[in-house]
């Protein structure tokens, strides 16, 4: 088991700072706003100044995970599906219009997906392991397996997390390349993994980038852990693809992150509260955003 | 557990394959000179001189894809070429990439910007996994995919990631390498830094100026030893050693003393279970920029002291490939170990003053060369090491 | 002189995103850059590049002059004087 020891979000629900957010989670609306609290609290002026959204909410959560656990990370994974957007966009804009022999370099600077890793880095003065992995839909999911192994090489304060941010040209690309199934969002979740105990954990992980059947690969998963549908008490759901048994909760989990590609992150800390708030022992994350490209996540309390 | 290399591909402005990359290497030939597209003009760079149409006929490739993932996909193939699929072998692909399909984005951008012919569609080339998931498909490798962005250290990091997925019990054999194509966008982004030299590179010298951007792939399979029993195939080298460690100084400099450079060196031979002397050639990041060329030789310094192996930055040869550059530079460090060459440091004339470092100077035959130290070093204090060694 | 160094003053707070800064809060004498001055760094330097060349058509080729001209708003200010 991976157990998990601290989680910050900052999301359009009202997630920061919060004990339990599963009483808290409302349908998003479309041009919500991010509920974040003050930066300078987290992040000096100088630096906060040119920092994006990505930027400000990944680095953000990273500090309040690490100030929970008040133990420097000796690994940091960080998942992004599509980076630093609107540096990128500034960036293009910039060398596509300017008549000017010299270009503002911020913006190019930070369009690196490896930005959010880079100033968690800087923020937190840390010199340890760090990766950022970017696989649309999978992007969280391929981070975690990197925490995991992390863990199981001897690492024993892990920091794992997803984040990416809405832009408003996403929109020229709907319905075809992104979904309008829900209102495109910005979002970043972090958590503080170890093999140490402690009440909830993830106990297993599973990709594949290949799925002609979402239920199919979810039978297969659940049966390499010794387990069925039935025995399992929430099932977070990216679509309704796969049938649910009425003894199981389901929660659509975009209703409330929003869509952005490594919203699986956030559905995470939703299991982890939900396992809390409701005293229940297994909550499964499946993820099919992306057609033929599955993630599962199978989390348990050890205490319920 | 022993990790096997048993393939390996690339393509760069030296080369179309590991061949013609050596005839380049032996006669001191470099890939950089003044940028022939209209886009490009004015920098001198390290193309690779094919439109795309014509690489996908020479490598007879019909997928849709951006350039980016068409260089991948040549190099994987290469890689994997030969290599037996089988369910009893879980295959997969790590990629890194730091501007993915870029090359097809920012002229699409441009359509927009100038308010005619936009079509969305051709942004979905656009995200760095999706021209993994390409190469996957190519080449069989779908068991597992992945895609690291680090800017310049994600093909080392690609290689550190698939050999940890073998060693953790998750995969059999891995392809793993990094590709990123020229770009408007990342000459105008190293244009912003002015970190570029307006001539050939002059890596680790005391006249630096900065680098050229070049663009290419490399990957390698990586196998476990159960993998290759079913597999059979033979392995031409070992992934020894690798890490990855962050400088955490700045945005885009690296520390003075190399502290993170350091930190990534120790490690890796630290996992190969090496030391100093037992490296017997170090490929140095070596872009040319001031900042990084100090800062790796201070590190080197105070890893190797008074017994710094023969070194050298195959930069002022490919330009700098970016994400491809750990790619690229381990196939060289196999040929290396295979037929027992030193590369030599293109366009050297004075040693920094600070460190008093001479690289290599000539290509050089008949070394024993069994344990190569390979450097890529990224924004954001990336800084990555991989260390392969004979079979 | 003074409308110079007011102005320059709005266009670094501007090129440089300093959003929680007014005019007032920079003084024309102080340092810039560093902990001593305004925590301005290297990618700041070069922004201040930019703004030369856009503002004032002044270009500067090398980054490393960059360190005296843009040391404080005077010395900025003296350089465009100078140059223009």
């Amino acid at each position: 088991m991976y157990y998990i020891h601290a989680i910050a979000s900052i999301t359009h629900q009202n997630s920061f700072r919060v004990d339990n957010i599963i009483n808290e989670l409302k349908p998003i609306e479309k041009d919500s706003d991010l509920i974040s609290p003050d930066y300078k609290e987290f992040i000096p002026g100088a630096a906060l100044r040119r920092l994006s959204p990505v930027l400000r909410i990944g680095l953000t959560t990273s500090i309040e995970v690490k100030n929970k656990v008040n133990k420097d990370f000796d690994a940091i994974s960080v998942g992004t599906a599509l980076g630093c957007l609107k540096d990128t966009e500034k960036f293009l804009t910039t060398f596509h219009t300017s008549t000017s022999d010299f270009l503002s370099p911020t913006a190019f600077i930070q369009s690196t997906h490896n930005t959010i890793g880079g100033q968690i880095s800087l923020g937190l003065g840390n010199h340890a392991y760090n990766m950022t992995h970017t696989q649309n839909n999978l992007s969280f999911e391929v981070a975690l397996i990197d925490a995991m192994m992390c863990v199981n090489e001897g690492k024993s304060n892990v920091l794992v997390g997803a984040a990416d941010e809405h832009i408003p040209f996403l929109e020229t690309l709907q319905p075809k390349l992104v979904s309008n199934q829900y209102p495109l969002s910005t979002g970043a979740s972090f958590f503080a993994i170890s093999g140490k105990k402690n009440n909830i954990g993830v106990k297993a992980v599973k990709t594949n980038f290949n799925s002609a059947s979402t239920q199919e690969d979810l039978v297969n998963f659940l049966s390499e852990q010794n387990m069925t549908l039935n025995d399992v008490d929430v099932v977070l759901n990216s679509s309704d693809t796969v049938q649910i048994p009425s003894t199981c909760d389901s929660i659509d989990y975009l209703n409330f992150s929003g869509l952005h590609y490594s919203a699986s992150a956030f559905a995470l800390h939703i299991a982890h509260d939900y396992l809390i708030e409701k005293k229940k022992k297994t909550a499964l994350i499946i993820n099919d955003m992306c057609s033929g490209k599955t993630g599962f996540m199978l989390v348990q309390s050890d205490e319920a | 557990m022993k990790i096997y290399i048993t393939g390996y591909g690339l393509i760069s402005s030296i080369g179309m394959n590991a061949d013609e990359s050596l005839v380049s290497l032996k006669n001191h030939s470099t890939g950089i000179e003044d940028a022939r597209l209209e886009t490009m003009k004015g920098y001198k760079v390290g193309a690779i001189h094919a439109t795309n149409e014509e690489l996908k006929e020479k490598f007879d490739i019909k997928t849709n894809c951006s350039r980016t993932a068409l260089l991948g996909i040549i190099a994987a193939k290469q890689a994997f070429n030969g290599h037996p699929l089988s369910n009893e072998i879980r295959t997969g692909l790590i990629s890194g990439t730091s501007v993915g399909g870029m090359d097809v984005s920012e002229v699409e951008y441009k359509n927009y910007l100038d308010g005619e012919n936009h079509n969305p569609d051709n942004y979905k080339h656009h995200s760095s996994g999706v021209s993994s998931e390409q190469m996957a498909a190519e080449i069989g490798a779908t068991d597992f995919v992945n895609t690291i962005s680090t800017a310049c250290s994600s093909a080392a990091n690609a290689l550190m990631m698939g050999a940890r997925m073998i060693n953790n019990g998750l995969l059999d054999r891995v392809v793993v390498g990094g590709t990123d194509a020229l770009t408007k966008f990342t000459i105008s982004g190293f244009k912003s830094l002015m970190i570029f030299d307006e001539e050939w590179c002059r890596p680790f010298d005391e006249s630096r100026k900065g680098l050229n951007l070049g663009e290419g792939a490399g990957y390698v399979v990586l196998e476990s030893e159960k993998s290759i029993s079913l597999s059979k195939q033979k392995p031409v080298a070992m992934l020894s050693g690798w890490s990855n460690a962050s400088d955490s100084f700045h945005q885009t400099a690296s520390s003075q003393d190399g502290h993170g450079a350091q930190l990534s060196m120790q490690e890796a031979l630290n996992v190969a279970g090496l030391k100093p002397e037992d490296i017997d050639y170090i490929n140095a990041h070596g872009t040319a920029t001031p900042n990084n060329d100090l800062s790796e030789s201070q590190a080197i310094k105070k890893i190797f002291k008074s017994r710094i192996p023969p070194f050298s930055s195959t930069k002022a040869y490919t330009g700098h490939t970016l994400a491809a550059s750990g790619g690229i530079e381990a196939v060289f460090a196999i040929l290396a170990i295979q037929n027992g060459y030193i590369y030599p440091n293109l366009n050297f004339r004075n040693a920094i003053e600070e460190t008093g470092l001479i690289p290599q100077l000539k290509f050089s035959e008949n070394n024993k060369v069994k344990h190569v130290l390979s450097n890529s070093f990224g924004f954001g204090g990336n800084n990555s090491t991989v260390i392969i060694s004979a079979v | 002189m003074s409308d110079l160094r007011e102005t320059l003053k709005e266009q670094i707070i501007e090129q440089l995103n300093l959003e929680d800064l007014t005019p007032a809060d920079i003084t024309n004498e102080g340092p810039l850059f560093g902990d001593d001055g305004l925590g301005l760094d290297s990618i700041d330097a070069l922004e201040f590049i930019v703004l030369l060349e856009s503002n004032y058509n002044i270009k500067i080729a090398d980054p490393s002059e960059g360190k005296e001209i843009f040391h404080s708003v005077d010395s900025l200010a003296a350089y465009i004087e100078k140059n223009q």
